[in-house]
């Protein structure tokens, strides 16, 4: 079918539109990494100074690898508690159900700049304190609301008669999840997982409140850069971390298959 | 493929409760213990620090209601959520139907992960390339001007379109990927019964393909909408001086002047709202598809 | 650059108390804005090196942060530093103790103008040690002018519509309404003139600035002629960043602002605080910074003194005439910050 055809590769140059509008930015912070100004000033003039500097800038480097470190962590314990409580949303029938569905918005409604502050007072109350921990604790929690909405959403498609059939063919809980759940809403998990990642990597509000001075994150030394000594190592590193992940994911698109094709 | 059932198909909160626990005690802890005591203060007049008096009130919900600029920003943050959210589902929807239903194999896997990378970056650093982009004499500006035949001045920096263009470009990812999630889920067999019958593109897409992907939807545009509502970063930062909404004077009340509990108390009433319109707005989504 | 252990955090909670509790004593923990002097790598590297101690720097965004900070880390740190105007706040709220000044040897140096201020002295003690003043006046990029201009009200010409900027701050807007209306910044009597000034300023400006990297940009690119600006910001602008910013401190006046040194409750290391605040308000290390990077003025007259005869903050800072114009900020009441916050966020509000 000739329609369908065009309709398609219609479609294909959609998808590289909105690549395009989705990374314009970033390839205009990649640009700037690599200019002479720290004011993003042009015309262009070209210097890979801020490489250098940023080799030199040990607080800034080890703050993105706490970054790093608390993204991954956040990422995948958001992903397993936040993925087994949509089974269960789903699942089964209880009293109080839309009650837990509901609680799931306070985190992502109330700005977070009044969570932090409320993390800040608890954790501080109850002996927390501040630091790495505490900003790990806070990002799981600012995560999971995001993966059980997401993974929710794609078990909304499993057909329960699924489960019912595995199970009248002997097979267990755990290998009626294992085979036959987890399976279909693995791209619902994958999504929820990339989500918490990005919650977590551009957190600065509630890091920003539970950091202590040897123990910050990126997006805290970059808002407190931005004050008085803001230069393109924040872009440099930004972009480093860009190509360094699209190179994985690349990867990652080669060797596995997620997307849920049958 | 069988019908979509959203309910579950078991009942009881004791078989659900080593699911659930984890995640939920992890919540109480980390959010709903500290907000708690985010409620308790939005009842007071002052902090109960440095020895100060305080009392019990409900002034500081009453003050919602005496000043017309707290309703009037509540409402104009409210019309930022729902404009950014319809964008999200003209640009987002197509792209997640592409990526499901066109795209197969390595290249939708690439650019399923592709859509979100941008947002490993940092957000205050991406609103700077923006600036750069929209601002007169920025690379929209002189991009458009070398290709025109006619000059035009093209300076949308700090204005309510700015807003828009940023927030559309930091939450169209969620759209794209929650609405694939449903999209690709929809076998397509169903999609040729559908056109064999002799029903046209259009005619499927809204009584087949829309109907079937709404969970996706309607998860995007809560993943959306709510936080956009709060959101104060974005607009004061690309819309200058027309870049004030709810959240920049909830932030206000913690960070120039010391008044939690009214700054608690603004927030409090924002959840109310979001939470009431997602009530009211989810059976009704869901009843249109 | 190592990669810190992951199993680290999950064993932590308790590690990370104690941890706190055995603070080694010979660090220094410093609370002041980034990029302020304190962190100075060099000057922390001579501090170390002068004293053995070791100095960690941490960093507030905003004077109710700072405070929020104290409040909930006590212990934590061993100098803050505070804008003279919340000094009061402070000692207030038990956050910081009195200061044995005859600990500091160059204490005797500082201006007696602003050592005895009101603001830090309280009962006869000493609770802020004056480190350095500076100004929130008016900047120009030097390409939209060809003459600096001497009146507050080029801010108001429609020459330069869309090309302002101001500050996002409730405060700095209602007093800067203040001077421009000709009235005494610590003692508004007509509100309204205030407000009318700065109703008809608000279709001039571009947008709000927030911080000093704002300014910057906006100059870099030219896409602003004037605005408010802290003069220590605007010196380093130009000397440092090389871009073409200049102060301009109008006829009106301007408002002055004094930064001090604290010790908070608590604190664990004080012989190191007393060598720390030292330091700072030492006359070598005063020029490094104004050299190196640009600063305000220092409160000590020989530091002063050993800036170059023509040096923006000896020559026009130093300046009798300039003195005369000038408004130093008193403290204000939160009532009085709450005031001032309704009516900025109107201003905002109504611009729409």
């Amino acid at each position: 079918m000739a329609t369908t055809r065009i309709l398609e590769w219609l479609g294909r140059f959609y998808i590289v539109l909105l690549l395009a509008f989705l990374y314009l930015p970033i390839i205009i912070m990649a640009l700037m990494s690599f200019n002479t100004s720290p004011f993003y000033q042009l015309p262009f003039e070209w210097t890979t100074d801020w490489y250098a500097s940023l080799w030199q800038n040990d607080q800034l480097i080890a703050a993105t690898w706490n970054s790093i470190e608390i993204a991954v962590i956040t990422t995948i314990v958001s992903t397993v508690l936040g993925s087994a409580a949509s089974l269960a949303l789903y699942r089964y029938e209880f009293r109080g159900k839309k009650l837990l569905q509901a609680l799931l918005f306070p985190p992502i409604a109330i700005p977070w700049l009044i969570t932090g502050t409320a993390m800040l007072i608890f954790f501080f109350g109850i002996g927390i304190g501040r630091g790495l921990v505490a900003i790990l604790l806070g990002h799981v929690a600012l995560a999971l609301p995001y993966v059980i909405v997401v993974v929710s959403a794609r078990l909304r498609t499993f057909a329960p008669e699924l489960e019912e059939a595995a199970r009248s063919l002997g097979a267990n809980q755990w290998q009626v999840t294992n085979r036959v759940t987890l399976p279909w809403i693995m791209p619902g998990v994958i999504a929820g997982g990339l989500f918490a990642f990005a919650v977590s990597f551009d957190q600065f509000v509630v890091s920003y409140f539970l950091s202590t001075p040897g123990q910050t994150t990126l997006p805290v030394e970059i808002y407190a850069a931005i004050r008085k000594g803001f230069t393109p190592e924040i872009n440099a590193v930004s972009t480093i971390i860009i190509v360094v992940s699209m190179a994985l994911m690349l990867l990652t698109a080669r060797f596995f298959k997620f997307g849920g094709e049958k | 493929m069988a019908e979509q059932l959203a309910t579950g198909s078991r009942r009881g909160l004791k078989p659900a409760l080593p699911l659930l626990l984890p995640a939920y005690l992890w919540l109480t802890v980390a959010i709903f213990l500290p907000l708690s005591a985010m409620v308790f203060f939005s009842f007071m007049t002052d902090l109960p620090l440095a020895g100060k008096e305080w009392a019990f009130t409900l002034g500081n919900y009453a003050a919602f209601f005496s000043q017309g600029i707290y309703s009037t920003l509540l409402f104009a943050s409210l019309r930022l959520g729902l404009e950014v959210t319809l964008w999200c589902v003209v640009i987002g929807y197509p792209a997640a139907y592409v990526l499901a239903k066109v795209l197969k194999g390595r290249s939708r896997e690439a650019i399923f992960l592709l859509v979100i990378l941008p947002f490993w970056s940092n957000g205050l650093v991406r609103i700077f390339s923006w600036a750069m982009v929209l601002r007169e004499g920025g690379i929209l500006d002189t991009a458009l001007n070398a290709v025109l035949p006619f000059k035009i001045n093209i300076d949308l920096m700090y204005s309510y379109p700015a807003v828009i263009i940023g927030l559309v470009h930091s939450y169209v990812p969620y759209m794209v990927l929650t609405c694939y999630l449903t999209l690709q889920a929809i076998d397509d067999s169903l999609i040729e019964a559908g056109r064999s019958l002799g029903a046209s593109r259009v005619q499927v897409l809204w009584r087949v393909i829309i109907p079937l992907s709404m969970p996706g939807l309607i998860a995007g545009a809560a993943l959306i909408f709510v936080p956009v509502v709060g959101s104060f970063m974005e607009p004061r930062i690309l819309g200058g001086r027309t870049g004030t909404f709810y959240g920049t004077i909830i932030e206000d009340q913690f960070v120039a002047v010391f008044n939690w509990p009214l700054g608690a108390a603004l927030s409090f009433i924002l959840l109310a709202v979001v939470l009431v319109i997602l009530a009211l707005a989810a059976p009704v989504l869901q009843r249109a598809g | 650059m190592r990669m810190p252990r992951l199993t680290a955090f999950v064993t932590a909670t308790a590690v990370f108390v104690s941890a706190l509790a055995a603070q080694a004593a010979e660090e220094v923990h410093v609370l002041n804005w980034k990029g302020y002097g304190a962190d100075e790598p060099w000057a922390v590297a001579n501090f170390e090196k002068a004293t053995g101690f070791k100095v960690v720097n941490d960093f507030f965004n905003s004077e109710q942060e700072m405070l929020t900070k104290l409040r909930t880390n006590p212990g934590l740190y061993d100098v803050v530093m505070i804008n003279a105007a919340f000094n009061d706040q402070a000692m207030a709220g038990k956050l910081i103790q009195s200061i044995d000044v005859s600990k500091l040897s160059n204490y005797a140096d500082i201006a007696k103008d602003k050592a005895g201020s009101p603001m830090l002295n309280h009962d006869g003690k000493v609770y802020g040690v004056p480190w350095v003043w500076g100004l929130t006046a008016v900047a120009i990029n030097e390409k939209s002018f060809d003459k600096p201009p001497t009146s507050i009200a080029e801010m108001w010409d429609p020459a330069h519509k869309g090309r302002v900027i101001i500050r996002d701050d409730a405060v700095e807007a209602v007093q800067f309404g203040a001077i421009a209306s000709g009235q005494n910044i610590n003692d508004i009597k007509d509100m309204e003139a205030v407000k009318a000034k700065l109703t008809s300023l608000m279709p001039q400006i571009k947008t709000f600035w927030s911080s000093e990297n704002d300014w910057n940009q906006m100059v870099a690119s030219n896409q602003i002629d004037i605005g408010t600006y802290w003069s220590g910001s605007a010196d380093r602008a130009k000397t440092h960043f090389k871009l073409p910013v200049s102060l301009v401190i109008p006829q009106e006046g301007a408002v002055a602002w004094l930064d001090a040194f604290s010790i908070p409750v608590g604190s664990k290391n004080v012989a190191g605080a007393e060598a720390f605040i030292n330091y700072m308000i030492d006359p070598k290390f005063y020029v490094e910074w104004v050299t190196k990077v640009g600063a305000p003025v220092s409160a000590n007259t020989k530091a002063v003194e050993a800036l170059p005869e023509d040096a923006f903050n000896r020559k026009v800072m130093g300046n009798p005439e300039v003195a005369k114009r000038i408004q130093f900020q008193a403290p204000i009441t939160d009532e009085q910050r709450e005031k001032y916050l309704a009516l900025w966020q109107e201003l905002k509000v109504n611009v729409k």
